[in-house]
């Protein structure tokens, strides 16, 4: 039996391709952000909400891989901002490939915002750089303060972490220093942002952060 | 399911490989698997027939090397066994560290049966 060694990190090569698309953005100054979730944790509120209030300010651009998501291509349409639905072929993640795909079908070279919903699990997507500009995670209060013990990887991962329904906090006994002591301890350069976005709680502050991350792209 | 995304990844890089390569046939490939990398070798192993099924590596066997996850310690510069010590350092208790190993996912080398000449 003759050895061949290869020692070759599996995940170079969309490393790689993430890298190239991730210049391509910066050249063209337009700002992705990679948006991952657990489904049903208020995705859709937040996304509408963060395009109404950003919309005026920049030019945007929403591509939704979630296929389980509610945040369904006509809604996102009705906003005026542009928005292609891709379809990921049953894959639990996306990677720098079919980010691209996305990103060429949006045309996205005039636009400053891209908003990339990953598809709906919070294991897969960390693995696979997209080549996004910054990585955001939303945690909703009913999935538990306890989240970041079960999936560290993805709160490694991420720059962002937007905690979402913070209206029903009480209801679900969630509490939010101890949410940050865990965070913390797996990330510490992590962003935190509590939001409703039911009810607009937080998403003034979430939008200022976003729109200097935009302006600093450039 | 998050294996099978990444075994399917897989399959199509050694595919690659064997192709640069020349290769006929591999007789084993064997990956590498960090104990921190968030992937589990258990369901690798249990998808790896479904996925090789209509692909080169049909009759290629799997083997899996485990990379114990080490941590350095924040405080007292210890290294240790994170998930035996349950992520905090057994000599000062600090959880805080930063890895030494156990991150890796690599493909480290593939057995192929020799032509003729004995190494
Ligand atoms: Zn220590």
């Amino acid at each position: 039996m003759n050895v061949i060694e290869i020692k070759k990190r599996v995940y170079d090569r969309n490393d790689e391709k993430a890298r190239v698309l991730r210049d391509e953005l910066k050249a063209k100054g337009t700002f992705m952000m990679n948006l991952m979730s657990s489904p049903g944790s208020g995705k859709t509120t937040m996304v509408m909400g963060t395009i109404n209030l950003l919309k005026n300010r920049c030019k945007i651009g929403v591509i939704e891989a979630d296929l389980d998501s509610d945040v369904d291509a006509l809604t996102v349409e009705k906003t005026g901002v542009r928005v292609i639905q891709l379809h990921s072929g049953g894959m639990c993640h996306l990677d720098a490939g079919m980010a691209r795909e996305g990103l060429e079908a949006l045309l996205y070279a005039d636009l400053d915002f891209a908003i990339i919903e990953n598809i709906g699990n919070l294991i897969c997507p960390a693995q696979y750089d997209l080549g996004q500009s910054v990585n955001v995670m939303i945690l909703s209060v009913p999935e538990g303060d306890d989240k970041p013990l079960k999936y560290p990887a993805m709160f490694e991962k991420v720059d962002v972490l937007l905690v979402s329904k913070t209206d029903t906090m009480e209801v679900f006994d969630f509490n939010l220093d101890i949410l940050e002591k865990r965070v913390r301890k797996l990330n510490p350069s992590i962003c935190i942002f509590p939001i409703s976005a039911k009810y607009g709680d937080g998403m003034d502050v979430w939008c200022d952060y976003l729109l200097d991350a935009i302006e600093n792209w450039k | 399911m998050h294996e099978l995304g990444i075994v399917l990844e897989v399959v199509k890089q050694v595919e690659e490989i064997a192709r640069v390569n020349n290769l006929a046939k591999i007789d084993t490939l064997v990956l590498q698997i960090g104990e921190l990398s968030s992937i589990v070798p258990y369901y690798i192993e249990e998808l790896y027939p479904i996925a090789v099924e209509d692909s080169f590596l049909r009759d290629t066997l799997l083997r899996i090397e485990t990379i114990p996850g080490i941590g350095e310690c924040s405080s007292c510069g210890l290294s240790y066994h994170v998930k035996d010590s349950d992520y905090k350092c057994p000599d000062c208790k600090g959880s805080e560290w930063t890895v030494i190993t156990g991150t890796e996912f690599m493909i480290k080398e593939i057995l192929i049966e020799s032509s003729g000449c004995q190494s």
